[in-house]
């Protein structure tokens, strides 16, 4: 199988490659503005338990980087904002009409971070050691308070709350009994015009009598269909709707929008789910929060190991500033990518295993078309343990996905509605790469620890392990948001219904992603620039 | 008006002056950078490198505001921003891509100073500057599409014609306006800065030259308004609504209806432009051979025009804005009988600033609004007090 062809075959190619860069150039760089806050707090925090001069002079160091990162990563977020708005519209609409509150309470998340991330950058000769341990706690406070609105949508868009998989690791797929299903609260009012029978015929459940209406599970190749529907402005009349109204109802409702009608039972069921914690109800929200924070911790931690390993490599001097640097950066790392290995990315990947078992097949590469590597290595074993707690459990199988679980009679037209198999090394090549950060932090921990002398392959390794764990954190993004395709709301709404109806040729998007990458190219060498050809120099930096 | 129209007012309020307060800082800032360079004038660079400071934070706050403004749009009209962002790429793109580079030079800019070759530095000035300029471009082709929805096309599908938008009869009147309108608020800004710093103590020769100068350029400024204001208003008569709810108070009525009367506001502007005038005639114009310019009246009056002129900017955008309410579309009471269906329903609700999403009229989001605003503003005035007015610990 071509594995690149299955990729690009889903709709909107070049909208999703412009996405995947915009939105990885604003992950690599908030990886610094989620992690930087935490790790100068902790400074400042040594430096006042201590006394030591260089906890406070790395404390400064960070703040210029997080100040420079701040205002890259806030352009770059700004123009992901912007990319929805003209790339993919339609998904915006949806999010902002149903699950906006979120992105709105992020405002004052913003708000906070700019206030309090500029006033310990230009404040830093102004205030007190106490009020900086304050400010960088703020700061913190409005980076992860931001984060956790905004992964509260992502999880929404990975598991929407209500969402029902197709799957049972005892008795297998469970397509051909309607899943996954999508819980929704139909308005009593509609609820009259509706033949449930023959919606029941077609997989729907009804469950009871819930808020103002009457909750369902609907299956979600219906719902794939009516968002297809109603953002082709089509009309009742003209919908796969007009076949489940009672007959006696369709001359009174034939002319309404399908989108009117989709409108009504998503406000209904927001308004029912609550309307303030509907995206914090998703069933993944807990395990990406705290991924999203450990990924996060994990790049500082290396960032700083790496930047001292190789300030010690350049300058042959292993000065006491230089060394604490490295040591604070190796323990930072090995404390958060073992939490971020066993703890957080267990969570995760349980959540995953539960409400995206497509996902998790195309992970674990269970198919007969590719060379699965835990086949290879005859560890699918270990993997049903650690996924399901059990050696027993039964991984979900691809190749028995039917292409077409996401459409309803051929719309929306999907080719292929099973995730891209191109995931399966993708997140082997991720954990891999982990596990040797993991284990390049504890063998130099322990080297440290014992005060061993630490030689030039274990520099050299640190020196790369920056580049290597922003790595690893750009393939766990991709591997969630790739990994959701064809859907861009899993279970509810298609990649090809989000995009825009007005693309534009391939050639702008090409150039508009090279600035992209220019831009971080840039990044990195301001960062080179401003913050370590100083150090190397010796100067205060 | 409804109150999320008075949300979405506040912060664009406030994103609007700092924004044109920007465009005058970053033309000014590496011009006098350049000139420091070439004549030696450690005094001149510092008092650009000073005038940089004010920049970032003012170039924060318009980021933000900015941010706010397009969250509440989504979140109280959201279909408004589903038709929007499927017809507006081209325009939207222009200053994207502008902010983009923006925000990379403001960056390099600042951090760059003294470390970069004159040279480089140069150049990254040079992007600051012509960026300021292309942001707006594309974001006033919007406002002129919300003027009168030149270059929309219906079938086969919603689309937008980019070069007719481009020849919308109200874009080129309404860029320049706000360009010409920009320079001169942010240069009387810049003078205003330097006045507060002069009643308090004596201004540097360097200083004088820059409060001078900036001074001069804002009158140009205004002479230019005199012509492009009107050239706008001319361009109104394509979009006699707005035109009518403008002018109709002053007896200036097109073939159109009229939904609201905001003449009172036009007239505010105009006496808020008068003042300009005034105090920049006083200042410039010597009167019975005494120099003004360099007093201590001098000072005060040249508060009092920066002032007028903040507050002309506030007022025009509002006047702008709030003339073509209930109307996302200023000629939507015009054109939406002729539209066929779907198109007729669907954009007579989502055009009308009164439809708002029903998910987003709960009252505990207001307050929830009003509070947040309220301590975050506070903090931001902490902000500046830190970074502006206290003194060094060390």
């Amino acid at each position: 199988m071509n594995l690149l062809e299955q990729y690009l075959s889903y709709p909107a190619a070049p909208e999703r490659i412009l996405s995947i860069i915009g939105i990885e150039l604003h992950w690599f760089l908030l990886q610094y503005t989620l992690g930087l806050p935490f790790a100068i707090l902790v400074l400042l925090i040594l430096y006042k338990k201590t006394g030591n001069q260089n906890w406070l002079k790395l404390a400064r160091t960070a703040t210029k980087a997080l100040g420079i990162n701040f205002a890259l990563g806030a352009a770059s977020g700004t123009l992901s904002e912007f990319g929805l708005v003209v790339v993919w519209p339609n998904v915006l609409e949806a999010a902002g009409r149903y699950i906006y509150y979120p992105l709105y309470l992020e405002i004052f998340a913003f708000l906070i971070e700019i206030v309090f991330i500029y006033l310990l950058v230009f404040g830093w000769n102004k205030l007190s050691t106490n009020a900086k341990i304050i400010v960088a706690f703020l700061a913190m406070f409005g980076a992860w308070f931001s984060a956790a609105m905004i992964v509260s949508v992502n999880s929404y868009m990975v598991a929407p709350t209500g969402i029902v998989s197709a799957y049972n690791p005892q008795t297998g797929w469970t397509y051909s009994q309607g899943y996954p299903k999508v819980l929704l609260v139909v308005p009593s009012d509609l609820v009259g015009a509706l033949d449930v029978a023959k919606l029941q015929s077609l997989g729907m459940e009804v469950v009871g009598q819930m808020g103002n209406g009457v909750a369902v599970y609907m299956p979600s190749k219906i719902v794939a269909r009516l968002a297809y529907e109603a953002w082709s402005m089509k009309t009742v009349g003209d919908s796969v709707l007009a076949l489940v109204v009672k007959p006696e109802a369709l001359p009174a409702v034939k002319g309404l929008l399908v989108k009117d009608v989709v409108d009504k039972i998503l406000v209904e069921t927001v308004r029912t789910v609550g309307y303030t914690t509907v995206t914090f109800q998703s069933p993944v929200y807990l395990g990406s929060i705290l991924h999203t924070i450990g990924a996060a911790l994990t790049v500082t931690g290396f960032t700083f190991a790496g930047a001292f390993a190789l300030l010690v490599l350049l300058t042959k001097k292993k000065t006491a500033y230089y060394m604490d640097g490295l040591k604070f950066g190796v323990y930072f790392s090995l404390v958060a990518i073992v939490l971020q290995g066993a703890v957080f990315g267990h969570i995760m990947g349980m959540e995953i295993a539960r409400f995206n078992p497509e996902k998790l097949a195309a992970m674990e590469g269970t198919s007969n078309q590719i060379l699965s590597i835990p086949r290879t290595f005859g560890i699918e074993g270990l993997m049903k343990l650690i996924i399901y707690g059990t050696p027993n459990g039964q991984l979900p199988g691809y190749d028995q996905i039917p292409v077409d679980y996401c459409s309803l009679m051929g719309v929306p037209n999907i080719p292929d509605c099973r995730p891209p198999l191109i995931l399966h090394y993708l997140y082997y090549v991720k954990t891999g790469l982990s596990i040797l950060l993991a284990l390049l932090s504890i063998v130099v921990a322990i080297l440290i620890w014992r005060k061993k002398e630490l030689g030039n392959i274990w520099l050299w390794s640190l020196a790369a392990s920056p580049a290597v764990a922003q790595l690893v954190s750009f393939l766990g993004w991709g591997v969630r948001e790739m990994g959701r395709k064809p859907w861009t709301i899993y279970g509810v709404m298609t990649v090809d219904v989000a995009r825009t109806a007005n693309p534009v040729d391939p050639l702008t998007y090409t150039v508009v992603g090279l600035l992209f990458i220019a831009v971080l190219a840039l990044q990195v060498y301001a960062a080179w620039r401003l913050l370590f050809v100083p150090s190397l120099r010796g100067e205060e930096e | 008006m409804n109150v999320q129209a008075l949300f979405m007012a506040l912060v664009f309020g406030i994103h609007i002056v700092a924004v044109n307060i920007g465009i005058a800082l970053a033309t000014v800032i590496p011009f006098l950078k350049r000139r420091a360079a070439k004549t030696g004038d450690k005094a001149l660079e510092e008092a650009a490198r000073g005038l940089f400071k004010i920049y970032a934070v003012t170039y924060a706050l318009a980021g933000v505001m900015g941010t706010a403004f397009t969250v509440f749009l989504a979140s109280f009209y959201p279909e408004f921003v589903g038709i929007a962002g499927n017809i507006t790429m081209i325009p939207f793109g222009i200053s994207i891509v502008s902010i983009l580079f923006h925000f990379f030079a403001i960056v390099s800019y600042w951090y760059g100073w003294g470390r970069f070759t004159e040279g480089l530095h140069n150049m990254v000035g040079w992007l600051l500057t012509i960026t300021a300029y292309t942001i707006p471009l594309g974001f006033r082709a919007v406002f002129a599409f919300l003027n009168t929805p030149a270059g929309l096309i219906l079938e086969p599908k919603p689309s937008l014609n980019v070069v007719d938008a481009l020849l919308n009869p109200t874009f080129l009147p309404l860029y320049l306006k706000s360009i010409a309108g920009a320079l001169t608020f942010g240069f009387l800004f810049i003078a205003g800065v330097l006045a507060w710093k002069g009643l308090r103590q004596e201004l540097s020769q360097v200083e004088k030259g820059l409060y001078m100068d900036s001074i001069k350029i804002a009158l140009m400024g205004l002479i230019a308004m005199m012509f492009l204001g009107p050239w706008y208003a001319l361009a109104l008569v394509n979009v006699p609504v707005k035109f009518n709810n403008i002018f109709a108070g002053l007896g200036a009525v097109l073939n159109a209806p009229t939904f609201s009367s905001y003449a009172w506001l036009f007239i505010i502007k105009m006496i808020l432009v008068l003042i300009q005038a005034v105090v920049l005639l006083y200042l410039l114009a010597p009167i019975k051979g005494t120099d003004v310019l360099f007093s201590q009246e001098g000072y005060k009056a040249t508060i009092i025009g920066a002032v007028a002129a903040g507050l002309t900017v506030l007022t025009g955008e509002y006047l702008n804005a709030f003339s073509q309410y209930p109307f996302f579309v200023a000629n939507a009471p015009l054109i939406a009988d002729k539209l066929p269906e779907p198109y007729k329903t669907i954009l007579t609700r989502a055009l009308n600033l009164e439809n708002v999403s029903p998910l987003a009229q709960d009252p505990s989001l207001y307050l929830v609004t009003v509070i947040g605003v309220t301590i975050l503003l506070a903090a931001a005035g902490y902000l500046l007090y830190v970074v502006f007015f206290k003194a060094n610990n060390h």
